[in-house]
């Protein structure tokens, strides 16, 4: 929310780990539990975080959380399901469609397409990280 | 089918504003590391350019406080963590981008070493300490020999350890108060303060005394120096580190930062260190403790300061 009323404006955004190419977390994690998947997807292996806190410090969106087991833990953009071909859980169920997934190396993926066809801005890029995240504007 | 209960993410804006998960382990952990890696610096600096017998408090009793520090802080870090059994992780990853896994790396290799230094000098504390062991004598023979090299490493891995207190929390972009690289000198003459300031009360001799009130005088000026240019760097800086810095300078933290670390901390004992120089009779333990008290607080404000400092977007 922005500005002084009446002129007032609100974003409202469905936040959540932003998959970082250059991502703080992995580099900032002690025992490598943190780590790039194949494809560019950040995760935590859950046996190998002991917990320290250090990739939630280093987070500038704030997107990880302590699992009350123990782990640190985090948007794993559903690999479970991609991993089957499937949509994440959060793309699959959104009743407006607004969210979109897919390969950003294929152009010819769903993302490609809309990333090409429409203005986007990924959230402080300033921070360094290189989110792959992108916010239709 | 199992049900699973969905917890959702603390770190979320509308549920915990700010960052919250380091709370009195970690800036007590590196108060701790700090003053041992003090304490280790001083004593080997002393002993490598031949000055033990002038300097005996420092050298040799003084040392024998870091390896509780240093375990201490390590069952502090334990502590802290939230996923203990996996501890061991730590070592067996060496990770060379992580500032945590350089702290606990270090650890490993100076908190042996203090422990030899302190047997080395055992019986400066209990004069009729006897070791029983023929090997074990054979092993002390041995460092000694090579207490020079010893020395060195203290030394080395002494500075690595008081700046890492630092680089820890700076190598961290996403928290703008902490994201200075002068937390690194900052801590490292912070925690050589303390060190100082503990040999200031262990030590009976005049000379050695007056030594080291005037090591303090010069580590506070020092401080003093990094403090006012990191406020000069966040206030010349971006709108977030302008944020950062206006937490101390009228915000939340302004009160207990400046009159528990700047003043409890640094220009008290500075002025009563400059008194002590200069004929005045202060009992020397008035400005140690002070000096030790501002260290621990410094570290537990930017921790916690640093949690709440953020990105705007
Ligand atoms: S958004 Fe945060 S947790 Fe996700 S990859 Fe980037 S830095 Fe790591
Ligand atoms: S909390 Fe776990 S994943 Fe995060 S930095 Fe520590 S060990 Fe790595």
């Amino acid at each position: 929310m922005n500005g002084t009323y009446p002129q007032l404006e609100i974003e409202i955004r469905s936040e959540r780990c932003n998959h970082c190419i250059n991502a703080p977390c992995v580099r900032c994690c002690p025992t490598g539990a943190s780590h790039f998947a194949e494809g560019g997807i950040v995760l935590v292996e859950h046996n190998k975080c002991i917990g320290c806190g250090a990739c939630m410090a280093s987070c500038p969106y704030d997107a990880r959380y302590p699992h009350p087991d123990g782990y640190v833990d985090k948007c794993t953009f559903c690999i479970h399901r991609i991993k089957i071909g499937l949509a994440p859980a959060c793309a699959a169920v959104c009743p407006t469609k607004c969210i979109y997934f897919g390969d950003l190396d294929d152009p010819n993926s769903d993302v490609s397409v809309v990333l090409k066809k429409r203005k986007s801005k990924t959230l402080i890029p300033e921070a360094g990280t290189k989110p792959q995240l992108y916010f239709l504007i | 089918m199992e049900e699973e209960l969905l917890v959702s993410g603390r770190m979320n804006h509308l549920i915990d504003p700010q960052l919250n998960i380091w709370h009195w382990q970690i800036p007590l952990y590196l108060f701790l590391g700090g003053m041992a890696a003090g304490i280790l610096c001083i004593a080997a600096l002393y002993f490598i350019r031949g000055r033990e017998n002038d300097y005996r408090t420092a050298v040799r009793i003084t040392p024998f406080l870091a390896p509780f520090l240093l375990v201490i802080g390590l069952i502090t870090l334990f502590i802290d963590l939230r996923h203990k059994l996996f501890f061991w992780q730590l070592y067996t990853n060496i990770r060379l981008q992580s500032p945590m896994s350089w702290g606990a790396w270090t650890l490993m290799v100076i908190t042996p070493v203090s422990f030899i230094w302190c047997a080395l000098h055992i019986k400066d504390i209990f004069p009729n300490w006897d070791w029983k062991f023929k090997w074990i004598y054979d092993i002390e023979s041995f460092f000694n020999k090579y207490k020079k090299v010893l020395a060195w490493i203290m030394l080395i891995y002494g500075i690595i350890l008081g700046i890492y207190t630092g680089i820890l929390l700076s190598a961290f972009n996403a928290r703008p108060l902490w994201n200075t690289s002068i937390l690194g000198p900052l801590f490292l003459s912070s925690g050589l303060s303390a060190g100082a300031a503990a040999t200031l009360i262990l030590s009976k001799n005049k000379s050695e005394r007056r030594q080291f009130a005037r090591i303090d005088l010069v580590l506070i000026g020092i401080e003093l120096f990094l403090i006012i240019h990191m406020f000069m760097g966040f206030l010349a800086s971006t709108q977030v580190q302008i944020e950062a810095a206006k937490l101390f300078l009228g915000g939340p933290y302004t009160m207990s930062f400046w009159i528990f670390v700047v003043i409890m901390g640094m220009l008290i004992p500075a002025l009563l260190e400059f008194m002590e120089l200069g004929k005045f009779h202060i009992p020397a333990i008035v400005p140690a403790v002070l000096v030790i008290f501002g260290s621990l607080m410094l570290r537990f404000i930017i921790v916690y300061a640093g949690q709440v400092s953020r990105w705007l977007y």
